[in-house]
């Protein structure tokens, strides 16, 4: 397993938000973690990568033991995320947004980078090459000297994925990559998700829409903090717990 | 505030070369000045407002990093009477008190700077004002060491007592300076700042320390801050707490935004207008807070880009007209 989650926990005061959440992401695979509002996805999102500390569990990644560790930190290991809302820096453009967000490969020592030597020159030619390529395969390329802020919704979000991958994941972590997407742009969504698979690279993801969920090998559903199952999206689909979870116990008979 | 990151490589080479160019002739026409005048009385204006120039660029810096330092004007206090302490007291040359001192500040910026770094917008303007409010009452209770109250007198000059040679040294150090945190601005670094001030969540999702830049950016301020206080103990021989408090720290917030926060030049600008301008009506000086928060309100509403956006602005109502006057033919 690349990530292995275990009895991960999160009080907020009284509050179990995650309550003994424990999974696992393997390589090259595609995992979807659903769950009715307030269900705990986004709290279990941001214990993954680092930015709350778990009270109580234990995250394993790539074989270290990440638990506490800080989102930097993660992101060197490769745990790669985009965020909900506000997926971008809003006051650079869309090149800039990219160009910036290469921090890590190829990373210039700041030395490097006042005195302008030669290997600064050469990570920051090569930073607005890979930069370029990465907006050609979102297809945002047309858009690039667009400042983020004013760009559509959809174009945001594939932006975020773009800045997601600079930091060239192992695990790419999408917290609902396809909310206010239409049609259309969910399909590239997807295309493009399923492409990086090809990789090796694994992808973790909150989602609400099914049709995304349909490309998951597999889902965990949350509510209340805790899982209340875990399988094949058809097993899900099936699962009496799940439906009760959605559409409350009277439908489920 | 404008991010535009420059890519420079990709421009003609007189959009890369040209700014520097004219900072170089307006450094050169600045060194002509003590040929044409001996008045000591506009050359020690001039050289107050180069220090003044390089602690409010140092505010600004820390400003791109997303950090809003209320009590910067602090650190140059700590650089001044750390420097002028050393001198007086321990006789030691300003040679070596005045880069001791810029240390100095610089430490005690790295050392706040981390416990500060959770902090995020007005929880840090907050404690960063009341940083620079508590350093300015530690200083007046330091008795005769710090001459408290009444300031400290009978700091050693750093080279004689005309107003000449500062003039050259300081705008030298002043250059120097501006031209190191211009780079620092525009290279990486900088990119990396902004990003940070954008979002601190983006970018430590991508791999950025973001307490360690935010630090960064401190220290660098608080470096030159000091500097800046340091050359001043020196030059003025008396220092006092009053050039270190919080209005201080607004008069840099005043030049920023008169000139204009988004751009590098811009607290040049605005300082060199809102401090020189008021020596030229020297008859109506009691007046110059009145005439200063004027033109900061007519700046705030009227332009909010500041005077660097001023040329923009008017090219933007100059081209509505002709298309307002096309329209009407």
């Amino acid at each position: 397993m690349l990530l292995e989650i275990d009895n991960l926990t999160k009080h907020f005061g009284g509050l179990a938000a995650v309550d003994g959440l424990s999974f696992g992401v393997g390589q090259g695979e595609i995992v979807g973690l659903i769950g009715p509002n307030g269900a705990g996805k986004t709290t279990a999102f941001n214990l993954i990568t680092g930015i709350l500390k778990p009270t109580e569990g234990r995250l394993t990644f790539d074989g270290h033991d990440v638990t506490g560790k800080k989102p930097h930190q993660l992101a060197k290991l490769g745990v790669g995320r985009t965020f909900q809302l506000n997926p971008l820096f809003p006051r650079f453009t869309v090149l800039e947004n990219v160009v910036a967000s290469c921090h890590l490969h190829p990373h210039s020592r700041s030395i490097d980078a006042f005195f302008n030597t030669p290997r600064y020159r050469r990570n920051e030619a090569l930073i607005m090459e890979q930069a370029l390529e990465t907006l050609k395969l979102l297809r945002l390329d047309e858009v690039k000297n667009e400042l983020a802020s004013n760009l559509p919704h959809g174009y945001q979000k594939m932006l975020a994925v773009a800045r997601a991958l600079t930091v060239r994941p192992k695990l790419l972590l999408l917290d609902e990559p396809t909310s206010g997407m239409n049609w259309e742009e969910t399909e590239l969504t997807l295309s493009t998700i399923e492409r990086m698979l090809g990789t090796g690279m694994s992808v973790l993801l909150v989602e609400h829409n099914m049709e995304v969920i349909d490309i998951c090998d597999r889902v965990v559903v949350m509510n209340f903090g805790r899982k209340i199952a875990e399988g094949s999206v058809d097993e899900i689909r099936n699962n009496k717990d799940v439906v009760e979870a959605y559409l409350g116990g009277d439908h489920a008979a | 505030m404008s991010d535009a990151i420059s890519f420079a490589r990709y421009e003609k080479k007189w959009s890369r070369y040209g700014p520097f160019a004219a900072a170089v002739l307006v450094v050169l026409v600045l060194a002509a000045i003590p040929f044409f005048t001996d008045s000591p009385y506009l050359l020690h204006v001039l050289n107050l407002t180069f220090l003044t120039i390089l602690a409010a660029v140092s505010f600004r810096t820390i400003i791109i990093s997303g950090q809003f330092p209320l009590g910067h004007a602090a650190f140059m206090g700590i650089g001044a009477y750390s420097s002028g302490m050393m001198a007086k007291w321990l006789g030691w040359s300003p040679w070596i008190t005045i880069p001791l001192g810029t240390c100095v500040a610089t430490c005690i910026g790295i050392v706040i700077g981390y416990p500060f770094s959770r902090l995020r917008a007005v929880y840090y303007a907050m404690v960063s004002l009341f940083f620079g409010i508590a350093v300015v009452q530690i200083i007046n209770a330091g008795g005769v060491w710090s001459g408290g109250y009444s300031g400290l007198t009978g700091i050693p000059p750093l080279i004689g007592f005309s107003k000449t040679p500062y003039y050259y040294l300081f705008l030298i150090v002043t250059f120097v300076s501006l031209l190191v945190l211009y780079r620092f601005e525009t290279c990486r670094v900088g990119t990396t700042w902004k990003a940070v001030a954008q979002s601190y969540l983006i970018a430590s999702s991508v791999g950025v320390n973001e307490a360690f830049y935010r630090v960064y950016a401190l220290a660098v301020g608080c470096f030159f801050a000091g500097l800046a206080g340091a050359l001043y103990a020196h030059y003025n021989f008396t220092i006092g707490t009053s050039s270190f408090d919080f209005v201080a720290t607004m008069m840099f917030l005043m030049y920023g935004v008169v000139g204009g926060m988004f751009s590098f030049v811009g607290p040049i600008l605005g300082t060199a207008l809102l401090v020189l301008a008021p020596e030229a009506a020297r008859g109506l000086k009691q007046y110059v807070p009145y005439i200063s928060a004027g033109i900061l309100l007519i700046v705030v509403y009227g332009m909010p880009q500041g005077l660097i956006g001023l040329p923009g602005m008017i090219k933007r109502l100059l081209s509505r007209r002709a298309k307002y006057e096309a329209g009407r033919v």
